[in-house]
């Protein structure tokens, strides 16, 4: 198995741990990994704040430098979101036949890391270990425009010694929604203010998700507010395992 | 009085413009609407006794008051509902069944329009209704009107504070769609219909229930278990 | 604490201020924010609950969306049969290409029928086209007879919600504007008492008022019928007892066929107030001898939806049956309540559908307020994708942006033009990643997070830290592991 990697713009900037992570995981689970050093954001920003002709020359340049991967993983459902969801549209805004049949021949080689992992390689027990209480916050892009169901639950439910304590009110979101946060900040902590009183009522030593981006919103909250919990994408759960761990110790 | 240009024209020829692809007739729209997807549920899958204790159980959920009775004893229940809700004077649809109409109680028959029809005030002042209806359906309790002879003019069945109501369990469907069937078969669409479910209620304070605003605040519903619903 | 003592609202889009300040009031008022919450809680666990004991819902929403996008695709056929139908079964059909026409024709036809009073429905249109300050202003007076609307008019407030419009007014602030508009003391604050003051009130103008106007929650095409769907029996009032009824209803309102409400009535109260079916819906048939209005008016309204309907995309807006799950279901509205959005159709449906009414003239603001996460279009009987009509909108507002001259101070509108040439090379992205390290190193503090930035970044860590950017990006570091170490699996 091959597979290219797709590490997104604020993943490569403000989150490299991640995608160690996911070149660690896959490794392991013997998937051969490509990275491309051309690579840089989907669009995701541009489209989602209303500056379609620039998403339109981001979405044409991942397409470009993806047509030809077997597989394209990328850790952040909200980025797989816009890839499946918006890419089409914008091309047909384009008017670029060529473009859109390029892009519905790569849709399907494009994954979120949970549907790779099970969909794609058939597992949920990667071989992790994680002895850590941990609560689990769906992102709506991956609750909703991915409709990832249980596969997240299913990878977590596989680590050794992780203690899953559920999330009350999961389908809410956390406020984050992109330049949403800082054109609308007064509300965006507002909506912020409420899912930490859930995320905080879990008692959970680590609140994790498949998107850097609520984790950023949730941690960047909970360092300002002191909570004590931590962020972490499922990645590095799943990456971590007791040789890791005792490796890191010594 | 209003503007004598009328709009008509140019609102009906922008939305011709922006539908470019629209059909020039309701008629020649009829094959696109008739492939419309209708995957839902058209009839119901519930046995006759199933289906009728349900529609008991979803009216009384509405706090509607319920009975049941066999055709026969459907005067003495209809006397037994008047007495215990002690109520005297009461309004009536020219089309009911004279056994009905149980002595020992003062009835004001409403001859519809025209001649013979009761005032306003008399049908305010009156202590309940009595009426038929056309069908009940069981998944939502609802109880439907089509203001025929039998069911009433609408303000009969609204300014009373206490509606009795007679089902009859052949009328008594389980789904929506198939009261449309039935509605259907019986005659082109009805002119005035009402859908009734439950008494009149709001929730506009702090979401809670309050039954009885202007409508009737209490339904009462004696279900009669008539020939035809053994059958099916 | 007091809906009295509050701003009151400014529910025209051409003059709200934009949504995040209208938001600031309410952010900061406690009770209020209850007052919603608790409202939306409630409504939201009901049709949960009924959504899920209806095994067949999505065929239901499927088959509900496809009737209205017919009905909008063919509206012009539909509407000229919904006009032959309702004037052979003695309606009137009248045309009203704008908000100011449609109050003209009311106030005439009021004229005509010498009426100095006038009951009315719940009507959203009616208050988009604000028809009530109109009338009072022609000396006409209005009596609004939904119990949230009587709420609103004696407490001189404007809705908050299309179904529940009084939800942000708590019973002992309705106790407060009953005791003192209707002059009853010793009103307890129990919903059961302030009910019966509301039926009191108003049972004498029923049967007194001789004019009613409402609106129409769906126009039947085939039968030129039109149908109402309410609680509280007021509809039933002024659609029976008076002698003149005047529908005020927007062109998209149309159904084919009576047959189609079988659909529509099984989505519509779920969707709204969570109940199996709501306790009345009425439909009749231009007039009827003896049963009912002697003489019944349509006003059929444009006001911008021709101009919605021609754009392929955003045409989904009309199909829309203002059952408000989606304000119930947004976490934005959950926060705000209705008033910020400067509407009277507020949450993620009037964020789409305001903006559009107003041509994009004003209202630019709306289309930002989400965060994206779909729980509208979850929710949506007629599958109405929100956010896809959202995004559309924002690139509406972003290209009026592009010719203004502002926009070369709007740090958003600059950071994102950069941006996008950024990310148009690697090396400009990866040069700007070090510059960012560099010109974020000052704020940066000694635990590794920044805790205040300036312009628009205060607009993040405001509530927010952000942590300090890492030394090495994971490209840096996939390069360096092809230097070092041996790639495993290669």
């Amino acid at each position: 198995m091959r597979a290219s990697l797709f590490i997104t713009c604020y993943n490569d900037t403000l989150f490299p741990e991640t995608g160690r992570a996911v070149v660690a995981l896959l490794e392991r689970l013997g998937v051969a990994l490509d990275f491309h050093p051309q690579q840089t954001c989907c669009g995701q920003m541009h489209a989602n704040t209303g500056f379609h002709p620039e998403a339109i020359s981001l979405a044409q340049r991942f397409v470009r430098l993806y047509q030809d991967a077997e597989a394209i993983v990328i850790p952040s459902s909200s980025c797989v979101a816009m890839i499946r969801e918006q890419y089409a549209g914008l091309f047909e805004e384009l008017g670029d036949t060529g473009l859109r049949q390029a892009c519905a021949a790569l849709l399907p080689r494009v994954f979120e890391l949970s549907e790779f992992l099970i969909d794609k390689l058939g597992v949920d027990d990667v071989g992790a270990y994680f002895p850590h209480r941990v609560t689990y916050h769906a992102s709506c892009h991956g609750l909703r425009a991915l409709a990832l169901g249980d596969r997240p639950g299913r990878l977590l439910a596989k680590v050794r010694g992780l203690d899953l304590v559920p999330l009350a009110n999961l389908d809410r979101c956390c406020g984050f929604g992109g330049t949403f946060a800082v054109k609308n900040g007064e509300v965006s902590s507002a909506m912020l203010a409420e899912k930490l009183r859930d995320v905080t009522a879990t008692g959970a030593e680590y609140c994790t998700a498949l998107d850097n981006s609520c984790l950023m919103h949730l941690g960047g909250a909970l360092h300002r507010q002191f909570a004590g919990m931590k962020t972490i994408h499922l990645a590095e759960i799943l990456a971590s395992t007791e040789t890791l761990r005792a490796e890191a110790r010594s | 009085m209003t503007s004598t240009v009328s709009s008509r024209e140019p609102i009906l020829n922008r939305v011709r413009a922006a539908t470019p692809d629209g059909a020039p007739s309701a008629a020649d729209a009829q094959r696109s609407w008739s492939a419309l997807p209708r995957d839902y549920i058209r009839r119901g899958s519930l046995s006759a006794p199933s289906r009728l204790e349900l529609m008991m159980e979803r009216l009384r959920e509405y706090d509607a008051e319920t009975s049941e009775c066999r055709l026969e004893e459907l005067p003495a229940a209809i006397g037994a509902q008047l007495t215990r809700s002690g109520r005297r004077t009461l309004v009536a649809p020219e089309g009911l069944p004279q056994e009905w109409l149980v002595p020992g109680f003062k009835w004001k028959i409403d001859h519809g329009s025209g001649n013979g029809s009761l005032d306003i005030g008399e049908i305010e002042r009156a202590d309940g209704v009595l009426t038929a209806c056309f069908c009940g359906v069981a998944d939502s309790g609802t109880v439907v009107l089509h203001h025929t002879a039998a069911e009433g003019r609408r303000v009969l069945t609204l300014l009373p504070d206490w509606h009795l109501c007679i089902l009859r369990a052949s009328q008594v469907v389980q789904t929506l769609p198939e009261y449309f069937s039935r509605s259907h078969e019986s005659a082109s669409a009805p002119a005035l219909v009402t859908w009734i479910s439950g008494p009149s209620a709001t929730a506009d304070i702090e979401m809670t229930r309050i039954k009885g605003v202007h409508g009737p605040r209490f339904l009462n519903v004696i279900l009669v278990r008539d020939e035809d619903a053994a059958a099916t | 604490m007091n809906a009295a003592a509050a701003p009151h609202p400014v529910l025209d889009p051409a003059h709200a201020p934009p949504f995040p300040v209208a938001a600031l009031p309410v952010l900061r008022n406690p009770q209020l924010r209850k007052n919603v919450a608790h409202a939306i809680d409630v409504i939201q666990a009901k049709r949960a609950r009924l959504v899920e004991e209806k095994t067949d819902w999505q065929a239901l929403r499927s088959a509900a969306a496809a009737i209205r996008a017919h009905a909008l695709e063919n509206l012009g056929a539909y509407l000229e049969l919904f006009e032959a139908r309702c004037t052979a079964a003695g309606g009137q059909v009248h045309w009203a290409s704008d908000a100011a026409e449609a109050r003209q024709i009311v106030l005439d036809l009021l004229r005509q029928e010498n009426a100095a009073e006038v009951i009315k429905i719940k009507s959203m249109t009616s208050a988009e086209i604000q028809l009530n300050p109109f009338l009072e202003s022609a000396g006409i007076e209005v009596f609004e007879t939904d119990l949230a609307e009587i709420i609103l008019q004696l407490g001189e407030d404007e809705p908050s919600h299309i179904v529940v419009p009084a939800l942000h007014v708590n019973r002992s602030q309705v106790r407060e504007i009953f005791a003192r508009r209707m002059g009853i003391e010793n009103l307890s604050d129990n919903p059961q008492a302030l009910t019966a003051a509301a039926r009191n009130y108003l049972r004498e103008k029923f049967l007194r008022i001789p004019t009613a106007i409402g609106g129409a929650n769906f126009l039947i095409a085939e039968t030129g019928s039109v149908a109402v769907v309410e609680s509280e029996g007021n509809g039933r009032m002024c659609l029976t007892l008076p002698r003149t009824l005047i529908t005020l209803a927007g062109i998209e309102k149309i159904l084919p066929r009576y047959q189609d409400l079988e659909v529509m009535l099984q989505v519509l109260a779920r969707s709204a107030t969570g109940e199996r079916m709501n306790p009345y819906t009425s439909l009749w048939t231009g007039v009827r001898a003896g049963d009912g209005p002697e003489r019944f008016h349509v006003v059929l309204l444009d006001n911008g939806r021709s101009r919605i309907l021609a754009r392929k995309n955003e045409r989904q807006t009309l199909r829309c049956i203002r059952c408000a799950a989606c304000m119930n279901a947004c976490p934005v509205y959950r926060q705000t309540g209705g008033h910020a959005y400067g509407s009277v159709y507020p949450g993620p449906i009037g964020a789409i559908l305001t903006p559009q009414l107003m041509q994009m003239r004003h209202a630019q603001s709306l289309p930002y307020a989400s965060s994206l996460c779909g729980a509208c279009f979850e929710v949506c009987p007629v599958k109405i994708n929100i956010p896809e009509v959202l995004i559309d909108l924002r690139a509406v507002v972003t290209d009026q942006e592009r010719l203004r001259i502002k926009r070369l101070f709007d740090p958003m509108y600059l950071g994102l033009r950069v941006a996008a040439l950024v990310f148009s090379r690697a090396w400009l992205f990866h040069a700007a990643q070090r510059m960012a390290r560099i010109g974020l190193r000052p704020f940066t503090k000694k635990d590794g997070w920044i805790h205040a930035l300036p312009s628009i970044g205060a607009e993040w860590t405001q509530t927010r830290d952000l942590r300090g950017l890492p030394k090495q990006t994971f490209h840096a570091w996939w390069a360096s592991r092809g230097k070092g170490v041996a790639r495993e699996n290669r």
